[in-house]
């Protein structure tokens, strides 16, 4: 607890400590975790096509996220939700040189298999898709590509974690241009670290049977103040001050999926959303990126792109 | 002495993290902050450009008034500097595979640095390393490359003129002659040049703020700072 202390003087908002190695089992997950380190402070924006993802890397972007459809067309046209044509994965892989993700279904091992096999730099196992297994996720730690995947609260990103997830994001409710959830579930998380920081090992014990995790990750986590692996918000993010709102709240970036494309002019909000993630701490610098963006997309208050598990 | 980290994108609080170690454990009187913003900079007497996407960092830079502020602070050759993997790319004078213009850099290494050398995140790998510079050399540091750059060319005046696809940063010759040649200082087994100073500007591929291993980080502020 001494560095997050030590740390916090330079800056004001929430402290950000460090993902120290000893979260790094081994040395694929040290690759793995360390990939999202870079990502750190940057924005990772949705798209569907070549077109798109050459527009979100001259706005700034740290990195792309390769889908079918964004989350907003999803709930608009219904139907499953599937991975992405490869085709369209390798075509925004040749056009431009920032890390690609993608997207593929819950508990589909093969979609996994074949955006490895693709050379993508990580894949989101998503909610946002149809899910493929409504009872098992991924054994992400078979596969040398990391992955990320979306929490609403610390059990569900440590059990994440615990099956290989190299980084973590909330769920948020994708599509809907309300940014509610991932506020939700990023102050769900904060507060449950908060509570487990301040347990003994007697109370931990028991913390790690309600929360259905591992004691040993729940403890190291609780030791660290933080997820042991980097975690960005998700899932309703429209304008610059929402990024700014979840990186204040402690997230270590943010992804925008809708917001973007859906949006009035998607170039000038995007490099708007990077420029808040970077001076999030700014109100003269946000409300300057703020000024005359065009209408953020319309948005949607009705939630759950997947009906929840029963 | 104030230690400045460039925070607009990428792993800046591992860096400051490390610096922090170093600096209590020797004992020193110097800070370390993070530089978001001009008045930041000019507030440092020494920076670290961290990893992270060099596309964003420069993009970002550009925006927020920060490019030529870093161009005129890196051409003060009294200044240390330390660039690891974007940050290496960052400083220095030409960079290929870019896949498209619109990126800048920072210069300040006569180099040519290549992007993305080693290939994607599947080729991302990590490497023990016994680097000759060190004062415990014989302790294998281990070097963590992802994505990473690696040294294609020493320039010097007979090779300067760059390739089709080269992107270039405006070059100073003056500091360029202050600071002498381009030492190499590590290369990988099969022979990439992985570590390079010039003059107090000091650049790795690999990722020493991702170990817990502070060797580099003293390495740089005892015989940099």
């Amino acid at each position: 607890m001494t560095a997050i202390n030590d740390s916090q003087a330079p800056v004001a908002g929430t402290p950000r400590p460090p993902v120290e190695p000893s979260a790094a089992s081994n040395t694929s997950f040290t690759l793995k975790a360390g990939l999202a380190q870079m990502l750190k402070g940057g924005v990772i924006m949705d798209v569907v096509n070549a077109e798109q993802a050459i527009i979100a890397e001259r706005a700034g972007a740290c990195a792309v996220m390769a889908l079918e459809r964004v989350p907003a067309d999803i709930r608009a046209e219904g139907g499953v939700a599937r991975m992405s044509d490869p085709k369209l994965i390798k075509e925004i892989m040749q056009a431009v040189s920032i890390p690609v993700m993608a997207k593929c279904r819950i508990g589909h091992f093969v979609e996994a298999q074949i955006l490895e096999s693709l050379g993508v730099d990580y894949i989101d196992e998503s909610e946002v898709l149809t899910p493929a297994d409504d009872v098992h996720q991924i054994t992400k730690n078979n596969f040398r590509v990391p992955f990320v995947c979306g929490a609403k609260n610390l059990g569900e990103a440590l059990r994440r974690i615990a099956e290989g997830a190299a980084m973590i994001r909330t769920k948020g409710e994708a599509g809907t241009g309300n940014v509610t959830e991932a506020v939700r579930h990023m102050r769900t998380i904060n507060a449950q670290i908060k509570r487990a920081s301040t347990m003994a090992d007697d109370e931990l014990y028991v913390f790690a049977k309600e929360l259905g995790v591992s004691f040993h990750l729940l403890k190291e986590t609780a030791k660290k103040g933080r997820l042991p692996v980097v975690n960005f918000a998700a899932g309703g993010v429209a304008t610059p001050a929402d990024a700014a709102l979840c990186m204040q709240l402690g997230c270590d970036g943010v992804f925008v999926g809708s917001g973007i494309f859906h949006g009035e002019n998607p170039e000038k909000r995007a490099k708007a959303i990077v420029q808040a993630v970077t001076h999030y701490n700014d109100p003269a610098i946000l409300a300057e990126v703020s000024t005359d963006l065009g209408a953020a997309m319309v948005g949607r208050t009705d939630y759950y792109i997947n009906k929840p598990r029963a | 002495m104030i230690i400045g980290v460039l925070a607009l994108q990428g792993a800046f609080f591992e860096h400051v993290h490390m610096l922090k170690q170093v600096v209590a454990k020797r004992e020193l009187n110097y800070q370390v902050q993070e530089v978001r913003t001009v008045a930041q900079l000019n507030q440092c007497d020494a920076l670290v450009i961290p990893g992270g996407e060099s596309t964003t960092m420069s993009l970002v830079a550009e925006r927020s008034g920060l490019l030529e502020p870093l161009r005129q602070f890196v051409n003060n050759t009294d200044k240390p500097i330390w660039g690891t993997c974007a940050g290496l790319i960052l400083v220095s004078d030409q960079a290929n595979r870019t896949k498209r213009d619109g990126q800048e850099l920072v210069g300040g290494l006569s180099i040519r640095i290549n992007r993305n050398h080693f290939g994607r995140q599947n080729e991302s790998f990590i490497e023990p390393m016994n680097l000759e510079f060190l004062e415990d050399k014989a302790t294998p540091f281990d070097c963590v490359f992802i994505r990473a750059p690696a040294v294609d060319t020493i320039l010097d005046s007979t090779n300067r003129s760059p390739p089709e696809g080269t992107i270039c940063a405006p070059i100073n010759i003056k500091a360029a002659n202050a600071r002498g040649p381009v030492q190499i200082l590590a290369k990988t087994k099969r022979g990439d040049i992985v570590a390079v100073k010039q003059g107090r500007i000091f650049g790795t591929s690999f990722h020493p703020e991702l170990t817990s291993d502070t060797r580099v980080h003293e390495y740089w502020v005892s015989t940099f700072c």
